[in-house]
């Protein structure tokens, strides 16, 4: 993601923001996206997410550093700027006493879209996120899968290039979320997306970048295959089935092979971890063989080590660990 | 066959001000405070004509329109500061987090949300007031002693109008300056109560607001100076207008 000559949709230079002197929220993050990136913000709570997404909508000034979206310095006052942009806060509110047709026709009012795109396009997206039945039903009584269906209509009425969406899973039950994780990977094909999230696996799914933040700091930023990348590939989960003693005897003989430096068998789930001197296929395949020798049946295999949150939590452990070198060791990130 | 050409969207540059202004004058006339502060001033001044009315038909004693007029509408003006302050303070403050960040993130400037809010605050407080301030006059008209002419009960009414703005452009700017409804409200009352007692210390030449309703009675009838009335006008625009720019010069560089 780091620089070329084509402009960035968002740059951040040493943005820190420090609330009313008492609270450091962000700090010297310097980070790009760049056109066509699904970025997932990850970072545990009050790791500076939200307020790095308020920055840059210019909801907030920073106290130091600047933000520049698509080319330029994005400022309270940056209207035209806001325009190419879509939103979604956590948790989004709406005035009170409005229908979805009256919301979102203000809502395109406050992107100064006259009326005769403004229409067609509140009452098409009304219809996409199924709405239409509620279409002049008032917003306060809505569910927080409404809520959310409504929001993202919000968010995508002035047809944005770049999309800022805060956790936009939250609260919503299995069938919404599913839906929406859809959408995000509909939209990726033709806009920027910055998904902060808690949900690594949301992430995982939709983003092809990530962004760590761990106490204000940007301490990873890359793809997520690089985030991936970083961490040990040798520990694995077999789910198995077959006669109890059948398994224990393999079991036994796992342990007994030098190449596996740990074997643990909880009820019918065997972990695994392997040495990392050899070459994981190789072991791999005489642990099969065992198996097979043993009449075990092989019900699924997972690599825990691939995981994004694995990663993650490694990553974010590796950084508290560091203690005060990270004052001279700068972050992995950019 | 050609690709179609899609044209350029033109944004309509004021579209954000005029969604917001609206938006903020149909939410106020909804609000519990506006209604609550319209219901308690028809009760009071309903029961303050019967009750002159009353005097006047049944008792036989004359009852000035002006003078009663002047001291209904100084008690109004008043007695709704209580409310105004709070409709006008938290024209901003209550807005404060996930709600005002689902309207700034979009297409509008800070100039365009100040302003928008500020002027939907002083047109409802104004309407409101000059509407029932109109209606009362034009009742004691009918029912008391008449002694009020139309160009004195406009101009009393517009002064008062005035006064009236200057105090919802500070409460406006109080509030956006603010970091909450509450501490808002305190700092405008201190405001008000501090400025009130500075202006009784000023020279008897200087003119207070309590010198210009203590005139109410005779502007009612018509004997004013018309100078001296535009200058009470112009200085609350002024006051308005200042309070105004300055509110809205600290919300464009303040977090919400």
């Amino acid at each position: 993601m780091n620089g070329s000559d084509s402009e960035h949709v968002v740059e951040t230079g040493h943005l820190t923001k420090i609330y009313q002197n008492r609270h450091i929220a962000l700090n010297d993050v310097s980070l790009t996206i760049e056109p066509g990136c699904v970025l997932g913000l990850l970072g545990p709570n009050g790791a500076g997410k939200t307020t790095f997404l308020r920055l840059i909508l210019g909801l907030h000034r920073p106290t130091a550093g600047w933000v520049k979206v698509f080319g330029k310095p994005m400022t309270p006052n940056s209207a035209a700027h806001r325009r190419r942009i879509g939103y979604i806060p956590t948790n989004p509110q709406f005035p009170k006493g409005m229908t979805p047709i009256t919301y979102l026709d203000y809502m395109g009012r406050l992107f100064g879209l006259p009326i005769n795109i403004r229409k067609p396009r509140f009452a098409a997206l009304i219809r996409a996120v199924d709405l239409l039945s509620h279409a002049g039903a008032d917003i306060g009584q809505f569910s927080p899968g409404m809520t959310g269906r409504l929001a993202v209509a919000a968010s995508l009425i002035n047809e944005p290039e770049l999309l800022i969406w805060d956790e936009p899973t939250h609260g919503l039950d299995i069938e919404a979320r599913r839906s929406m994780l859809e959408l995000i990977k509909t939209l990726a094909h033709e806009k920027s997306l910055i998904i902060s999230s808690h949900n690594l696996s949301d992430v995982d799914e939709v983003c092809n970048h990530a962004a760590v933040l761990s106490q204000g700091q940007l301490i990873f930023q890359g793809s997520l295959q690089d985030l991936k990348g970083r961490i040990r590939k040798n520990h694995y989960e077999l789910d198995l089935e077959g006669d109890q003693k059948a398994i224990s005897k393999a079991v036994q003989a796992l342990k007994g092979n030098t190449d596996i430096k740990q074997a643990m068998l909880r009820q019918r789930r065997l972990e695994i971890l392997l040495n990392e001197e050899n070459i994981n296929t190789g072991i791999l395949a005489k642990i099969f063989n065992i198996l097979n020798e043993n009449k075990v049946t092989l019900v699924s295999v997972r690599s825990v080590g691939q995981q994004t949150e694995q990663a993650y939590l490694d990553l974010v452990e590796k950084e508290e660990s560091r203690g005060f070198t990270r004052l001279y060791q700068p972050a992995e990130a950019a | 066959m050609d690709a179609a050409v899609v044209a350029p969207i033109r944004y309509s540059r004021w579209l954000p001000y005029w969604a917001v202004l609206r938006t903020d004058i149909r939410q106020t006339l909804r609000s519990w405070v506006y209604r609550l502060w319209v219901v308690v001033t028809i009760l009071a001044a309903g029961g303050f004509l019967l009750y002159r009315f009353g005097v006047h038909r049944e008792a036989g004693i004359v009852q000035p329109s002006a003078v009663h007029t002047s001291d209904l509408i100084r008690v109004i003006a008043l007695g709704s500061l209580a409310l105004i302050v709070v409709l006008s303070v938290s024209a901003i403050s209550s807005e404060k987090g996930t709600l005002a960040d689902s309207v700034l993130s979009r297409g509008i400037s800070r100039y365009q949300y100040f302003m928008a809010k500020w002027h939907a605050r002083t047109l409802v407080v104004i309407a409101t007031f000059s509407t029932m301030s109109l209606i009362l006059l034009v009742a004691f008209h009918f029912l008391l002693a008449d002694d009020l002419t139309f160009r004195g009960s406009m101009a009393g009414v517009m002064t008062l109008s005035a006064m009236l703005a200057a105090v919802v452009a500070i409460g406006v700017t109080v509030g956006a300056v603010a970091n909450s409804t509450v501490v808002g409200i305190t700092i405008l009352w201190i405001f008000l109560y501090g400025t009130g007692i500075l202006m009784t210390l000023l020279p008897n030449t200087f003119p207070t607001p309590e010198k210009m309703l203590s005139r109410l009675p005779n502007v009612l009838r018509g004997s004013y100076d018309l100078m001296s009335l535009s200058d009470w006008v112009a200085g609350g625009a002024i006051v308005a207008i200042v309070a105004g720019v300055f509110g809205m010069l600290v919300f464009s560089r303040k977090d919400v």
